[in-house]
């Protein structure tokens, strides 16, 4: 679904549209999907709804043998795909939709007063004024000044952002040109070393992905994509108490997924990166092994991962550049890695993309989830 | 009334900020095995023993990371940008984050900062300064 501001429609409006588009993608059926999993929609606006699998399996009458509601904010995603493969390996369901819809209110309209107290420490962080780009501010900071990366490096990761999101129709910066280093330095500023064009864009939006046993996927799609490895974390929850900034629980969350692979870093065409603010791109890359410490910079000045470029990050555009769909946002992570690895990217297909990796993280880097994806098994 | 957000006394920090209200910076200690810790923990993090007093801490740290807020989160903080949020290693090991207190141009990490307590309501935060 392309991200948007959909000001009258709901969360549920949402849910409903992005259905209609998975039945006109996919031959799919209430009697066919027989497992449901989703996460709550609307958290921006205060609204934290625990029995969304409840609503939706009475909306789209389904009778499924496995449902959940789960709540890991962007990591959500990565984990509905493992707990939807165990399901499906444990014979408990065939076709599990994962579906998630998400309302991002503007900060200036309150969200980040309540995004703030939902994700902070009450007694021990939110007196102090956070809110969520200076959170990842002082993760950034600490990372610029160990691992050496400069305030032009992360800014040159919005710069790719942007080039992946004007080969992207769907994007919500799609059509508005080229940003250089300088125009993202230059942009308003929000939570050093953050400027306005370092952020995501608040979008809604949300996205579907069908889990399912191969001969199902083989029937549906030409080419379907499998998984090939899955990694999970999750780190300390608070920005105070995790004791270390640079390592994220990326590191754990990555080894595992390449281990189970039994690939290496070398073997992945393509990477989808959860990329909130501009500077997580290269910690990623260097917790999962791309790049080794304090290279990350220079790899993305290299262009390595522009359009063109030997390794593309975020070639839908990213959060940065596509759209951060609030509550649903790692959903554009987890499809755009699919559809990679489908063949089904358009004019950013990477061609011969055999093995993508996609990593969403949730919190504030809290929850981590690192999945390979790819076109065999 | 700046409308910033007071901390609730609660069971688990209430020797905390019965420490600030005194004037000191106290850390959880673990009877058993000696850990200090923030007081967000109902057990010792090391151990999980339930044992524990307090130390108070000399005050004195490092900025092991900061941010420069520029855009006000809500209206309670639109006088104070820019403002500094900092995570602080005190010199017992333990972090916290606090704000310092000084020109937000001049923050670095690794500078030296000292604890300060600010009254908001009836409760006192621990805030930082640069030393000297
Ligand atoms: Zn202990």
């Amino acid at each position: 679904m392309r991200p948007g501001r959909y000001t009258d429609q709901g969360p549920y409006d949402l849910f409903r549209s992005l259905l209609k588009d998975a039945i006109t993608r996919w031959n799919i059926s209430p009697k066919m999907v027989d497992g449901l999993l989703t996460s709550p929609s609307g958290q921006s606006q205060g609204q934290t709804d625990a029995y969304v699998h409840d609503k939706l399996i009475s909306e789209f009458a389904l009778k499924p043998r496995f449902a959940e509601t789960m709540c890991l904010g962007g990591a959500s995603f990565g984990v509905m795909v493992n707990r939807a493969m165990s399901a499906v390996r444990e014979g408990r369901a065939n076709a599990v939709l994962c579906i998630g819809s998400g309302k991002f209110l503007k900060p200036s309209e309150g969200s980040a007063e309540m995004l703030a107290k939902t994700i902070a420490e009450a007694d021990f962080e939110v007196p102090y004024g956070p809110f969520i780009p200076g959170l990842y501010a002082l993760i950034a900071r600490r990372f610029m000044h160990e691992r050496n990366i400069t305030r032009e490096d992360i800014a040159r990761v919005a710069v790719s952002a942007r080039k992946w999101a004007l080969l992207n129709p769907d994007a919500r910066m799609y059509g508005k040109g080229e940003i250089t280093v300088e125009d993202v330095i230059a942009s308003r500023p929000i939570a050093d070393p953050f400027n306005y064009l370092d952020c995501s864009i608040p979008s809604d939006g949300g996205g579907v992905v069908l889990v399912t046993r191969a001969d199902i996927g083989h029937q549906l799609s030409d080419q379907p994509a499998y998984v090939k490895g899955y990694g999970e974390y999750h780190a300390c929850g608070t920005i105070s108490g995790a004791d270390v900034l640079n390592e994220t629980g990326a590191v754990q969350s990555g080894a595992e997924a390449f281990a189970q692979a039994n690939l290496t870093p070398a073997d992945i065409d393509v990477a989808q990166l959860y990329d909130a603010f501009s500077a997580t791109p290269l910690i990623l890359l260097e917790n999962l092994g791309f790049c080794a410490p304090g290279t990350s910079g220079d790899f993305f000045n290299s262009g390595a991962c522009d359009p063109g470029g030997r390794f593309p990050v975020n070639t839908y555009g990213g959060l940065l550049s596509y759209g951060h769909t609030g509550d649903s946002s790692g959903m554009s992570v987890l499809v755009e890695g699919a559809r990679q690895a489908m063949g089904q990217a358009g004019a950013r297909q990477i061609t011969g993309a055999e093995n993508v990796l996609v990593h969403c993280y949730g919190g504030m880097m809290y929850d981590h989830t690192t999945l390979i994806l790819g076109r065999q098994p | 009334m700046s409308g910033k957000p007071v901390p609730e006394i609660t069971p688990l920090n209430r020797v905390f900020f019965e420490g600030t209200a005194a004037g000191e910076l106290r850390l959880c200690r673990c009877m058993k095995c000696g850990e200090l810790f923030r007081y967000v923990h109902p057990l010792c993090p090391e151990c999980w023993s339930d044992s524990f007093d307090y130390v108070v801490s000399s005050g004195k740290g490092k900025i092991e990371s900061y941010t420069v807020m520029h855009m006000p989160p809500y209206e309670a903080w639109a006088a104070d940008v820019p403002y500094v949020i900092a995570l602080v290693r005190l010199e017992e090991g333990v972090r916290m984050m606090a704000n310092v207190d000084m020109d937000a141009n001049k923050v670095a990490i690794d500078m030296p900062v000292d604890v300060w307590f600010e009254q908001r309501d009836d409760v006192f935060i621990p805030q930082f300064r640069p030393a000297g």
